[in-house]
């Protein structure tokens, strides 16, 4: 009997209370980045479902692979539908995909050059209930466009990124989660990731993430070592007795197909 | 024998602006709850309900059903049942005019409720009869010679002594329905108001056949023979299909939409006409309680289709994996309107290294102190990689040695040189770049 107290009460309405020094919670669904770091950084821990989430990069085509596949793979596993890329401005290659755990046949492209255009099918894509992920870019889009496929977004639960150039970063954005990328200048094989707005407290310094896949970082290792060694052998130096580091390929054990095997003679 | 008489008013259908279906539609439409379905000086769909009144749960039920699935539910359907059709029509007639039904049926009703006595009105209220029991009482033979043997007919069938004989309307085997425009069409939204009426119609067409729309065909009668000294066909059309079979209009009028917008009329349009294609039977949908199958949204196809619809067929786009050596062939776009065959030989593994980005005309670099550049001169990270292929085909083989190479700007990118055919040649190497790894 009596009021209940002020501790009870806290905590019966922690979960519609947010303290602005803490991360926020999200609201629905979300999909793990695949990358720890990042999803530690992230409201809920990956990539919100049913909201835009923007990416700002100098070049449209760089990292988006790089950090978006597993997320992509995870949710063409979960359902039927394809991915839309959306303005894409390359041709995807399949089979680099495939190998990295999104299928072929699981990516719709459509190709069109009109801004107009690709705001209508994106905004489609979204309405498509059967739709894995949307992936747009929109290198012209404005705040109201942008709003507008944000609350598609929001009504039909899909999962959407939407890439545009950095000098948007400036400009406000409905996105939920804002991310600019950037190539980290001291050192070529890290991402820079820049959180410009997430619910939470800012980020004071990027987050770093690897700008390549870890076969490919195996690879270059792999092959840098190699050069050193011919060198050392062509220098009549005498070979290195201490640091014996063995680079294990990730290729595939089971069933290797003669031109994944990259000879190793550069 | 029971008979309901159905009206849709049409000063009501006038006010409303509605778009009342045809009445062939509508007679389609009544044909689910009974197959005696028939239409009557064009005024009232007459259906007789004997047979199948215990089906719908009695008469009661039937009505409030009929009044349900009303096709036009903006305009509501008069009813009135009656022993014989003409006392059904009579009873109608007289509901229509707001007047209460008499007590004594059928002798108590107005003669102008009978349309075989509507050119003897004047006649026989001068003889003092004003109803239809005082025309049946007067002298059989006497009747016949004065006004006809129809009126006499008509007596007989309203009472029931002999069998009545109307023109049962039937289902067609394919759906095809003309309309006149209510003023000459010049432009596409005009074309597409009007076939909303055609398209009602279809959808009350499929669902008495039981059978889904797979493709449809829009044609419109141009009014000119000749326009701008060009000698004009008779008719335009558009056809429209989709992946699976449809009831739901709303898909097709979009596409025919996305079409129409797409067609410039050579001329203005007079009639409309609207035909089935291609049909199959439908299936009908299964429901599911499931959260994650109750998604709402359009279904895939419908979003290419519609995409296809308006971009271009080109540029909506689904890849093939194939099996070849060459980058360029491994995969092939086509587009996702036609579903692509499931690949019979998926190879797995394949292409781990390879980059994201392909590009499909490979990119020409320039040479500088031997070494190719983009963005600024390439270091060769990985490579040789040797590939060897195409030289069964047409047009070049391809012999080519691909490199990972890293650009001070554009970070990794997949470089080839093209190695001359011939050992002796005096050509400098040709590099391409034709992947980005970013």
């Amino acid at each position: 009997m009596g009021l209940p107290s002020f501790d009870s009460f806290s905590s019966s309405a922690r979960h519609k209370l947010w303290r602005g020094d803490e991360l926020g919670l999200a609201d629905g669904q979300v999909i793990g980045t695949g990358h720890a770091a990042l999803d530690a950084q992230l409201p809920g821990g990956g990539w919100p479902v049913g909201a835009m989430t923007e990416l700002l990069q100098s070049a449209p085509e760089a990292h988006a692979w790089q950090l978006l596949l597993p997320a992509l793979a995870q949710a063409v596993q979960g359902s039927t539908g394809p991915v839309a890329l959306i303005g894409a401005p390359q041709e995807p290659f399949g089979p680099a995909l495939a190998a990295r755990g999104l299928p072929v046949e699981a990516l719709l492209w459509i190709r069109s050059e009109a801004p107009a255009a690709r705001l209508w099918a994106c905004e489609q894509a979204l309405r498509c209930a059967d739709m894995a992920a949307v992936l747009a870019w929109l290198p012209q889009a404005r705040v109201g466009e942008l709003r507008r496929l944000q609350l598609a977004a929001a009504q039909h639960d899909a999962l959407l990124f939407v890439f545009r150039p950095d000098t948007a970063a400036h400009s406000t954005s409905p996105a939920r989660l804002r991310l600019q990328l950037a190539v980290c200048e001291e050192d070529a094989t890290q991402i820079d990731v820049h959180i410009l707005k997430r619910r939470g407290p800012p980020l004071a310094s990027p987050l770093q993430l690897p700008a390549r896949s870890e076969r490919m970082a195996a690879l270059l290792a792999a092959s840098q070592l190699r050069r050193k060694l011919r060198q050392q052998q062509e220098g009549g130096l005498p070979p290195m007795t201490e640091g014996a580091t063995v680079v294990r390929l990730g290729l595939h054990p089971e069933k290797v197909h003669a031109l994944d095997r990259i000879a190793l003679a550069a | 024998m029971h008979w309901i008489a159905l009206r849709w008013p049409p000063e009501i259908a006038a006010d409303t602006k509605a778009a009342l279906p045809s009445p062939e539609a509508l007679g389609w439409w009544a044909l689910q709850f009974t197959p005696r379905v028939a239409w009557v000086d064009d005024e009232a769909l007459l259906l007789e309900v004997s047979a199948c009144e215990r089906l719908w749960g009695g008469r009661l039920a039937l009505m409030r059903e009929i009044a349900r699935l009303n096709p036009a539910p903006e305009v509501p359907v008069q009813r009135a049942q009656g022993a014989t059709s003409l006392v059904a029509l009579a009873r109608l007639r007289m509901f229509a005019r707001g007047e209460p039904p008499p007590y004594e049926l059928p002798s108590g009703l107005p003669l102008d409720t009978l349309s075989a006595a509507r050119d003897h009105l004047d006649v026989l209220a001068h003889l003092g009869c004003r109803t239809w029991g005082e025309v049946e009482a007067l002298p059989r033979g006497g009747l016949a010679r004065r006004f006809g043997k129809e009126l006499r007919a008509a007596l007989d069938a309203a009472y029931g002594l002999c069998p009545e004989s109307l023109c049962w309307l039937t289902l067609p085997d394919a759906f095809e329905q003309k309309l006149e425009l209510p003023a000459l069409a010049e432009g596409a939204p005009e074309l597409m108001w009007s076939a909303h009426r055609l398209l009602a119609a279809l959808q009350i067409w499929l669902r008495a056949r039981q059978r889904g729309a797979v493709a449809i065909e829009l044609q419109w009668t141009l009014d000119l023979r000749r326009f701008n000294g060009v000698d004009l066909p008779p008719h335009q059309q558009v056809t429209v299909r989709t992946a699976e079979p449809t009831q739901d209009m709303a898909h097709l009028r979009r596409l025919l939409a996305e079409r129409l917008a797409l067609t410039t009329l050579a001329a203005p349009a007079s009639w409309l006409r609207l035909r089935s294609i291609e049909t199959t039977p439908w299936a009908g949908a299964s429901t599911s309680f499931l959260p994650e199958d109750n998604r709402k949204g359009d279904r895939l196809h419908e979003l290419v289709e519609r995409l296809s619809a308006r971009l271009g067929a080109q540029q909506v786009l689904r890849a093939v994996a194939r099996a070849d050596h060459r980058p360029e062939g491994m995969q092939m776009w086509r587009p996702a309107l036609h579903k692509p065959k499931p690949d019979a030989r998926p190879t797995p593994g394949v292409g781990a290294m390879y980059p994201p980005w392909l590009l499909r005309e490979p990119l020409r670099l320039e040479i500088e102190d031997e070494r190719p550049c983009y963005h600024g001169r390439l270091r060769k990270l990985v490579g040789p990689q040797r590939v060897e292929a195409g030289w069964w085909g047409e047009g070049q083989p391809a012999v080519r040695d691909y490199y990972i190479a890293e650009s001070p700007k554009a970070g990794l990118v997949w470089i080839y040189r093209e190695r001359p055919s011939a050992c002796f040649t005096s050509e400098a190497p040709r590099w391409f770049l034709q992947g980005m790894y970013a």
